[in-house]
């Protein structure tokens, strides 16, 4: 919290957003791209999130995770840009914008791939991201945040509002997810499954 | 359980203790196993290169010098 004297505080607000919030914003607009996969909706997610994360500053307690915290931020963003698009008169949530379910399919993905093949190796980041962005956005989610970020599951499950076991669930679904359509990919550049 | 359920559980507890998520003692007992078990080194090996490979292509985007600098301009024009 802040405690210093008023004529103090906008400096010190400039101190914070210089030290512990500017830093992560490459981060904050490599995830708002990721939802939105457009350039300029993604700054304007990032400018949004600055300027609200200025209006609530005092909120934010000095020195802790600010990066969780502005991603925090940029996700009720997108979802408040979400509920404008669509128009519903509803609350939506999160949850809402979602159409998969978090029970595991036990047998739709094999998991069974070695991304240590040629053909793998050989695969441009392109291929990847475009995988990535394939997946539906609370899958996409959790791997951007987990894998790409390394925030851990206590700091997503606060992040996107969503139980620690379901972040687990989601993260092992979305992994799967991956590795099956980049062995799709492979596949259909000729790469043979030698298990079979 | 099956195979494919065994092979499932043994790849989620595998990415929870690279993730760091696992239990000190539920780590032990996975490490005591990937010891003893080149099946389970294997899948170690596999979900480990998986997370460098993903984290190695995926392309991350800089926000551009301009948007931080009209950021900063705003806060400074519309302080709360």
């Amino acid at each position: 919290m802040f405690v210093m004297a008023d004529n103090n505080l906008e400096e010190q607000y400039m101190k914070v957003f210089d030290e512990e919030f500017y830093p992560h914003a490459d981060a904050l607009f490599n995830f708002a791209f990721n939802l939105t996969y457009n350039e300029s909706d993604a700054s304007d997610l990032v400018q949004e999130t600055y300027l609200k994360a200025f209006r609530f500053i005092d909120k934010y307690i000095q020195g802790t995770n600010a990066k969780a915290w502005l991603f925090k931020i940029l996700k009720n963003a997108f979802i408040n840009q979400y509920r404008k698009e669509s128009k519903r008169p509803t609350k939506v949530d999160f949850e809402e914008i979602v159409s998969y379910h978090d029970e595991e399919e036990p047998n739709r993905y094999s998991g069974h791939i070695d991304l240590r093949e040629e053909i793998y190796q050989n695969m441009m980041g392109d291929e990847v991201t475009v995988a990535i962005n394939a997946l539906p956005v609370d899958f996409r989610t959790v791997i951007l945040l987990c894998d790409i970020e390394g925030f851990t599951y206590e700091e997503i499950s606060k992040i996107i509002d969503i139980p620690i076991g379901t972040v687990r669930s989601r993260l092992h679904r979305a992994r799967n997810m991956l590795k099956e359509s980049l062995k799709e990919y492979a596949q259909a550049r000729g790469f043979k499954d030698k298990r079979s | 359980m099956g195979n494919h359920q065994n092979h499932q559980e043994l790849v989620r507890k595998v990415n929870m203790y690279l993730d760091n998520e696992l239990s000190k003692e539920a780590e032990r007992d996975l490490l005591r196993e990937i010891k003893t078990n080149p099946a389970y080194l294997e899948v170690l090996s596999k979900e480990k290169s998986f997370r460098e490979f993903i984290k190695s292509r995926v392309h991350r985007r800089k926000v551009s010098p301009a948007l931080i600098q009209s950021i900063k301009e705003k806060i400074r024009i519309h302080p709360s």
